[in-house]
């Protein structure tokens, strides 16, 4: 009466999981799922062995597919904003908060054309000393 | 035109000087409050999504039901009341919980009763209908 298990607790291949598609990766995510919650019921009725690193397993593999689909996800987005001035706060550099103030380099070399013409005319001159 | 020349002058002279808002028509106000005057209000077109991608839905059916209970209360409760017992996660509502088993298990629920038990977790007493047996179906989850 029970149902056998829908597949073993193999690691699953990631660079097999990229060859699919964003279709097929949400139908092995459940079908992950669905194996996790099957051996969770195994547990509680006490059948034959721990079902410990079988769980493991399944967790692992469910979480590699959730990383391929983001991944996927990610990828499209950036290609979908490349070249544009606005993207998404999350895909900007993150660095840190004051940095992120900062003035840019161009904005810190700007020199008034006073200053330009001090920094011409009267330059911190070099010498070569013995 | 004659009489009309002068006049026509003196206007333009005041317009020059003054400008021509000269006349502003009195609005009637019937009430003595002045409430806020409706404005347009344009949608909102963000020129960026502010997350890339959408977040996952955290309590999908899976996360929702954890495990059943086989403990001797709720094997009894299989047999007399026609209620499978369910442990589930903590945020899960009757509703969640009910369509969870409905996904999950193709078994509508009858009604369902919650508690929190003393250690945190939820517990769920789902109780099927008549025509539905609990005993076939905890068979068929496999827990017995």
């Amino acid at each position: 009466m029970r149902q056998p298990p829908l597949c073993s607790a193999t690691k699953v291949k990631v660079s097999a999981l990229h060859e699919k598609s964003q279709a097929e990766l949400t139908q092995s995510l459940d079908q992950y799922k669905r194996e996790l919650l099957d051996l969770k019921v195994q547990q509680v009725a006490g059948a034959g062995a721990s079902k410990g690193s079988k769980i493991r397993d399944v967790r692992k593999n469910i979480s590699r597919v959730l990383t391929v689909i983001t991944r996927k996800n990610r990828d499209s987005v950036i290609a979908q904003y490349a070249g544009k001035k606005h993207i998404p706060k999350d895909l900007r550099a993150k660095k840190t908060r004051a940095i992120r103030r900062a003035l840019t380099k161009h904005e810190s070399t700007r020199r008034t054309v006073r200053q330009q013409k001090k920094d011409a005319h009267f330059a911190v001159r070099q010498y070569a000393i013995k | 035109m004659m009489m009309c020349a002068t006049n026509k002058a003196q206007a333009a002279r005041k317009a020059a000087l003054k400008g021509v808002h000269g006349k502003k028509e009195k609005k009637e106000h019937t009430s003595t409050t002045f409430r806020l005057p409706k404005t347009l209000r344009l949608a909102r077109t963000p020129k960026y999504t502010r997350t890339a991608t959408p977040r996952f839905a955290k309590l999908d059916q899976y996360s929702i039901l954890r495990q059943p209970l086989n403990t001797e209360t709720a094997m009894k409760k299989i047999e007399d009341n026609n209620t499978l017992v369910f442990l589930v996660d903590v945020r899960a509502n009757k509703r969640h919980i009910k369509d969870a088993v409905k996904k999950l298990y193709d078994v509508d629920a009858a009604k369902i009763n919650t508690l929190i038990r003393p250690d945190g977790v939820k517990k769920a007493y789902i109780r099927l209908p008549a025509d539905v047996d609990a005993l076939d179906v905890a068979n068929k989850i496999g827990f017995i």
